[in-house]
């Protein structure tokens, strides 16, 4: 059973119909990218999956516990990092962490341990400044502490690295990944080269449902074109190797952009031997043989067109 | 239980770190001390004015000067700094997004109502009281032979009103998503609350009497019973707008 499961989630905002008929699962201690286009309904979905927003129709369950819209029991199995979080900024990162903690319900003691740990982990150690002075990627990084401090078990992100510098986002992907072990993660995101980095499962939002899901290796190993780029030392090879007979069948897409030629196999059945046969059988040699692998970013833009 | 003491703590601690304590415990110092003051100097001053003609000659200030100057400000000015430094109760929360954090770690919405209003009523308890004690003072002082009738009473209603409009306020406060919204709704309240009592039937239940006759009580005027009515007509519609700010808020979308 996943730790997160979602079923035929429905929500309009007036006649924009936002959700229609999500159905999603999480399994535990994985990080689940959780991707979309802006707009696509990915805030709409953790704002429901937190009892903020009042679904239209669907469930959501939470560690086996049905969650409710204006209720908070399920909320705290989960732990929240917003897109941007705010705090009170006439507090310092431990009195902010003491609030939570005693809302939570912990021992003053665990409360001051746990404070301690969490803010070694996201470096805010010793910070006496006052929340009001903290820059972005400050906040971001107290928003994770506070996120982990009731030890959920689950972390819901959203976007947490889209508003940072370069160093910010590394930093809060270290972080995540460092608390990979302890929970399961829910990271939403329009930033592909971070879901490739840290995320073992991914899932993509479009249209208001799921339209691909599965861990990375899976969804690019179903995406696979049978496709191949060669590189040839000069134009007479290309050219000679283009137009070669056994090429010349209508389901076969090439493509040649001076020395190289990409070839579009059809399926399984027909594959890179084809090609070596064809190579060897006119003497040429290429400089590159390349088997094409898809990347998130062409699996994206697919999926979204 | 748990989020209601650990958001009430927090609540007291923005109300002294963003100093609106400071500000309405500063205001009610103000009027404690020039209430009596203002009662006894205005005559002087105004006399010093004009009588070198002498045809006016003001009557001798009274105790009972000091406590209408004491009920016009508390319930004029003081009330009105009130509202407009309550006004922001949810909606600063609700815009810049502060709740969402507490929200999400399990904090009940009917906690945050609920020590929001708590919170409120403590400020307000402790500025009236100031207010009353140091007026109380000096009035004894300057005024020591004037006697006065029901003061406790009448001070009591006033705050009872303090209660009645801070449930108003936190009412509209749910009603609305910004302060003018909070404070347009509040002000309606009030004002409907003054139309009333253009009728001389519904005077005795009007929650307003409580802060419109303080001075009949202190005078004689009035009689103590004749409040009654109107203390629990203000108590059950307090108690009714912080149940319906609670059920607002459970529904709003954040």
């Amino acid at each position: 059973m996943g730790v997160l499961e979602i079923k035929q989630l429905y929500k309009r905002f007036g006649h924009h119909e936002v959700l229609k008929g999500l159905d999603m699962d999480v399994p535990e201690h994985s990080i689940f990218g959780f991707v979309g286009q802006n707009g696509a309904g990915k805030t709409t979905t953790m704002k429901i999956i937190l009892g903020l927003l009042k679904p239209d129709s669907g469930s959501v369950t939470v560690c086996g516990e049905k969650a409710t819209y204006g209720g908070s029991k399920t909320n705290r199995n989960i732990g929240f990092l917003p897109d941007v979080p705010e705090f009170y900024g006439y507090m310092t990162p431990m009195e902010y962490l003491k609030l939570c903690g005693e809302i939570t319900g912990l021992t003053k003691s665990k409360i001051k341990s746990k404070s301690e740990e969490l803010l070694e982990l996201v470096g805010l150690k010793g910070e006496k400044k006052k929340i009001s002075g903290f820059s972005r990627g400050m906040k971001q990084r107290l928003g994770i502490a506070q996120a982990l401090l009731n030890e959920p078990k689950l972390l819901i992100c959203d976007e947490p690295t889209s508003a940072l510098d370069p160093v910010g986002r590394k930093e809060i992907l270290d972080i995540l990944l460092a608390a990979k072990g302890k929970t399961t993660i829910v990271f939403s995101t329009h930033i592909l080269s971070d879901v490739e980095k840290i995320c073992d499962r991914i899932a993509i939002l479009h249209g208001g449902k799921l339209a691909l899901c599965g861990t990375l290796s899976e969804i690019k190993e179903r995406r696979r074109h049978n496709g191949f780029v060669l590189e040839f030392e000069n134009e007479k090879d290309a050219s000679s190797f283009e137009n070669a007979e056994e090429l010349k069948q209508p389901s076969i897409g090439l493509s040649r952009n001076e020395n190289t030629v990409t070839v579009l196999l059809p399926d399984h059945d027909m594959d890179g031997h084809l090609l070596l046969s064809v190579l060897s059988q006119k003497r040429i040699v290429p400089l590159k043989f390349e088997v094409m692998e898809p990347t998130l970013e062409s699996l994206f833009m697919e999926v979204v067109q | 239980m748990n989020g209601y003491l650990a958001f009430l703590k927090k609540e007291i601690f923005e109300y002294v770190k963003t100093y609106k304590l400071l500000i309405m415990l500063m205001v009610f110092t103000v009027f404690g001390i020039t209430n009596p003051l203002i009662a006894k100097l205005l005559p002087e001053i105004l006399e010093s004015l004009i009588n070198d003609k002498g045809i006016i000659s003001l009557p001798e200030p009274t105790a009972y000067d000091a406590w209408t100057q004491f009920f016009k400000n508390a319930t004029q000015i003081g009330l009105i700094v009130m509202v407009i430094l309550f006004s922001g109760v949810l909606s600063s929360e609700l815009s810049k997004g502060t709740l969402i954090n507490l929200l999400t770690k399990g904090l009940s919405r009917t906690a945050v109502i609920l020590s929001k209003y708590t919170c409120m009523v403590l400020v307000w308890t402790k500025s009236i009281a100031l207010c009353f004690v140091l007026t109380y003072g000096y009035t004894v002082y300057l005024f020591p032979k004037d006697e006065t009738s029901n003061l406790l009473f009448s001070v009591f209603c006033l705050w009872l009103f303090g209660l009645f409009l801070l449930s108003a306020l936190l009412f509209s406060a749910a009603l609305t998503k910004s302060n003018y919204g909070c404070m347009l709704i509040t002000g309606i309240v009030v004002v409907a609350c003054m139309i009333m009592n253009i009728i001389s039937s519904v005077h005795k239940y009007n929650p307003i009497s409580l802060a419109t006759d303080n001075m009949g009580l202190i005078m004689n005027s009035i009689e103590v019973s004749s409040l009654y009515s109107a203390i629990m007509i203000s108590c059950l519609l307090s108690l009714i707008f912080v149940s319906l700010s609670v059920v607002i808020f459970q529904k709003k979308p954040l």
